[in-house]
């Protein structure tokens, strides 16, 4: 006699079972968390493994100094709520040289206040494995990236080193010099995120959340000023407009999106059903609308 | 208008299912597997199956209408650029490696895993297919079975998949032909008959004009059975068996820093309610389920697949590499096995080399490891040899330097297959599944040196005490030393410590 399981549920088990994985294995292990919601799952997914014990391990961020303030609020909030070791991370020579997103290639900025920065923690604080929430669905390359994504000495990944892995067995036996990777949500898509999210009543940063804020338009993308230092450039205007993130990263490198979206339960719908319009405007001709009628009502959407 | 085929059948859509109760869950997932080369049109197939069938976003559909290619002489787009990172990377010759897709139909999520079906990838298809729940064998009709499929049928056999479906894909270019499809199927039916399959159907298509993939063909109106995705839809989702015995495979110790002691873990066979009794193999001791812990809410009881926290109501000194079982039927605390493995690494089997077995959670030093036979994926029978290199599949026989839980692969899978570990790389060597299990020690090492508990701690373990953390570092160092000895040639065994564990 089988039961089918849910496909929530399934995720979260296997993700689970590998930070549990992890946390056997590596002796030093640390979670990248970088305040979105992928981090949210990744930390609810990881307080889940070990409850009730607590986390055996710290949350790194590396702050670029360029988040949000709402982001770096919720972050202090989250960790002071569940108990958490933190530690924050800033590549303070970068800082100092003024490397910034504005007046920088995106490519050089990030490689100078994420990259760099990330490679300092990791090794100041002499971690052999590093939690991130990276999914194999984000994009082809990503597609083949194993659950345990091992580094050789300088933290370099050589394709030509990964391991393979078969049913559940995860192999964390470390070589000379080697870190490792671990990302518990490879097996999730997008939508499965803010499935979860809405399911386990997860709280998330209020601005992926519909809000008037001061915007201007730049590139033909909105941009939300989140303090004084981005230059207003001749013609540009701050108005007010409803908006929200569907990803969050440094302010000035992100844009909004106009949304009347306020709450979880719109966010997961507008999602979710992104395509669906879409769909309906580009794909069904009338013969069809019936039959989607139908889907509709199986819960398709 | 032809977008219109992108809506499933009607008769799959209708499918009965509780959906209303899941307004935002899948009621399930299914992982399946596809093997074949790109000749055989595997890519295109995939991409069919992704157009017609899938969630796909609105830009994908444009880009690849857009890209001005077409599928082979038809007014179609190719879909095999939906899988374009796949064609890049064998354009460029990069190392082939299994591929992860994933979509949604309206009542389940699907997971492709897209394996390469070269004879040199052998080992990468062993992986894809130890994570699958079924397998899509692709053949040219114009081909029928060739040796690859041969070669594939018995790799998945190796790694446990119970359910394939063989798809005759080009089924236009044999005009549609019954006869051509009836002697594919019926060679189909005795390669398989000799594994150990569940359910094996061989479906008629045509990949590229979409003939038997999400719709029924027009041109084989012989053809009775279901089409590609209707038999998908059909089958079970991934699920939870409750028949197999019950297996706890132990991950860690939780602790609360109070009174709470729980053993977590996932439940890899069977299922387990409080009260339950419950026993560790390797030290002995058996204990009651006092409490089935989660941080959502304690349950009543946990099957297959579920990830939980088993607390007992006795302290009993159980940890990491110990399987938790009921007492009619428990794993075997196994000195030797005979097993069948593939070969992953580059680096060939060295008989001087130091090896670890990775179990289900469990990690013991090899005493030593013996090919016997390799297995001519050919003609499917076995030739001794006692060398063994990448890709190859081979019967080996291991002693172990102490006993380890585990079973044979047929009775639990999850707690029957293993990998063996390069003990200085690292590396993963070998993934194998175990064919017989022997309780005593190898025959091979009649003078093997004795490592005992009591040499350890007067010199190199002085430093620990009795903590479970100082215990857990004593075995780890008594495996290191019994690496480097075994390393320098010397024949070892480690004392079996009455709460053995890593």
């Amino acid at each position: 006699m089988t039961a089918a399981i849910s496909h929530l549920d399934l995720l979260e088990a296997e993700s689970i079972h590998i930070f549990r994985e992890a946390a056997a294995q590596f002796r030093r292990p640390v979670l990248l968390y970088s305040i979105g919601k992928d981090s949210t799952v990744l930390l609810h997914l990881a307080r889940k493994a070990f409850w009730p014990a607590r986390l055996p391990f710290p949350l790194l961020h590396i702050d670029t100094t360029w988040k949000f303030r709402d982001m770096i609020a919720f972050r202090d909030k989250t960790a002071r709520d569940f108990g958490l070791d933190l530690i924050v991370h800033i590549n303070e020579e970068g800082l100092a040289k003024g490397i910034n997103p504005i007046d920088y290639a995106p490519s050089v900025y990030t490689d100078v206040m994420k990259t760099v920065p990330l490679k300092q923690a990791l090794d100041k604080y002499q971690f052999d494995a590093a939690f991130g929430g990276a999914r194999r669905d984000e994009e082809a390359s990503r597609a083949k990236e194993r659950v345990f994504s091992f580094r050789s000495e300088g933290h370099r990944w050589d394709p030509r080193r990964q391991r393979p892995e078969l049913w559940r067995l995860l192999n964390g036996r470390l070589g000379a010099g080697e870190t490792v990777r671990v990302f518990p949500l490879s097996n999730w898509t997008e939508k499965d995120i803010w499935r979860y999210i809405l399911r386990e009543k997860l709280e998330v940063v209020p601005l992926y959340f519909a809000a008037e804020r001061p915007t201007i338009e730049r590139n033909g993308q909105l941009l939300v000023l989140d303090d004084d230092r981005l230059p207003l450039r001749p013609g540009e205007e701050v108005k007010q407009r409803r908006v929200r993130f569907r990803t969050l990263g440094c302010w000035p490198l992100t844009a909004a999106v106009p949304s009347d979206a306020a709450d979880i339960e719109a966010v997961v719908a507008e999602t979710l059903s992104a395509r669906t319009s879409e769909r309906q405007g580009r794909l069904i001709d009338h013969d069809q609308a019936g039959a989607m009628e139908k889907k509709k009502q199986e819960g398709y959407f | 208008m032809t977008l219109v085929t992108v809506l499933r059948p009607a008769g799959a859509a209708a499918r009965p299912e509780k959906r209303s109760e899941l307004p935002h869950e899948l009621g399930g997932m299914l992982r399946l597997l596809t093997c074949g080369s790109v000749d055989d049109g595997k890519s295109t197939l995939i991409g069919r199956l992704l157009w017609d069938a899938s969630d796909l976003y609105e830009d994908q559909r444009e880009t690849l209408k857009r890209s001005g290619r077409t599928a082979g002489g038809t007014a179609n787009p190719d879909f095999s650029l939906l899988l374009d990172g796949l064609v890049a990377e064998r354009e460029q010759g990069i190392t082939i490696d299994i591929a992860w897709r994933y979509f949604d139909t309206g009542t389940r999520r699907f997971v492709i895993i897209d394996s390469p079906g070269h004879e040199q990838y052998t080992r990468n298809m062993a992986s894809g297919a130890s994570h699958a729940d079924l397998a899509i064998m692709l053949v040219d009709a114009r081909h029928g079975v060739k040796k690859q499929t041969r070669r594939h049928a018995a790799i998945l056999d190796l790694v446990g998949l119970k359910r394939v479906i063989l798809a005759v894909n080009k089924m236009d270019l044999v005009d549609w032909s019954e006869e051509r499809f009836r002697q594919i199927e019926a060679d189909f039916r005795t390669l398989t008959w000799r594994f150990g399959f569940w359910e094996a159907i061989a479906i008629p298509v045509a990949a590229v004009h979409g003939d038997n993939v999400a719709r029924r063909s027009d041109h084989m109106p012989w053809y009775k059975g279901p089409h590609l995705l209707e038999h998908l839809e059909e089958l079970p989702s991934r699920g939870t068996s409750a028949t197999g015995p019950f297996r706890f495979p132990v991950q860690t110790v939780l602790r609360d820093g109070r009174d709470f002691r729980a053993l977590a873990g996932t439940v890899s066979s069977g299922t387990v309610r409080v009260g339950d009794t419950l026993a560790d193999v390797l030290s002995g001791k058996s204990a009651r389920v006092a409490r089935i812990a989660t941080m959502d809410r304690d349950l009543v009881e946990a099957a297959q697949g579920k990830a939980v926290a088993l607390q007992l109501d006795q302290d009993i000194d159980v940890a990491r590499g110990a399987v938790l079982a009921k007492s009619d039927a428990l794993p075997v605390v196994a000195r030797t096995l005979e097993a069948r493995l593939v070969w992953l690494n580059e680096t060939p089997f060295e008989p001087r080399a130091s090896y670890l077995l990775r179990t289900a959670t469990d990690l013991v030093p090899v005493s030593s490891l013996e090919i016997k036979a390799l297995l001519d994926l050919e003609t499917l029978a076995s030739r001794p040899s006692a060398i063994c290199q990448v890709n190859d599949i081979a019967i080996a026989y291991i002693s172990l330097g102490r006993g380890v839980a585990i079973d044979k692969f047929t009775d639990a899978p999850e707690t029957g297959s293993f990998m063996l570990v390069d003990a200085i790389s690292g590396a993963s060597i070998a993934a194998g599944v175990a064919n017989s299990l022997g309780t005593e020690a190898g025959a091979s090492p009649a003078n093997a040196f004795l490592l005992t508990r009591a040499m350890l701690e007067r010199g190199l373990c002085a430093d620990l005490r009795d903590s479970p953390e100082d215990q857990r570092e004593l075995r780890r160092r008594a495996n290191e030393v019994a690496l480097v000895l075994r390393a320098a040639g010397i024949a070892v065994e480690i004392e079996s410590f009455e709460d053995y564990q890593i």
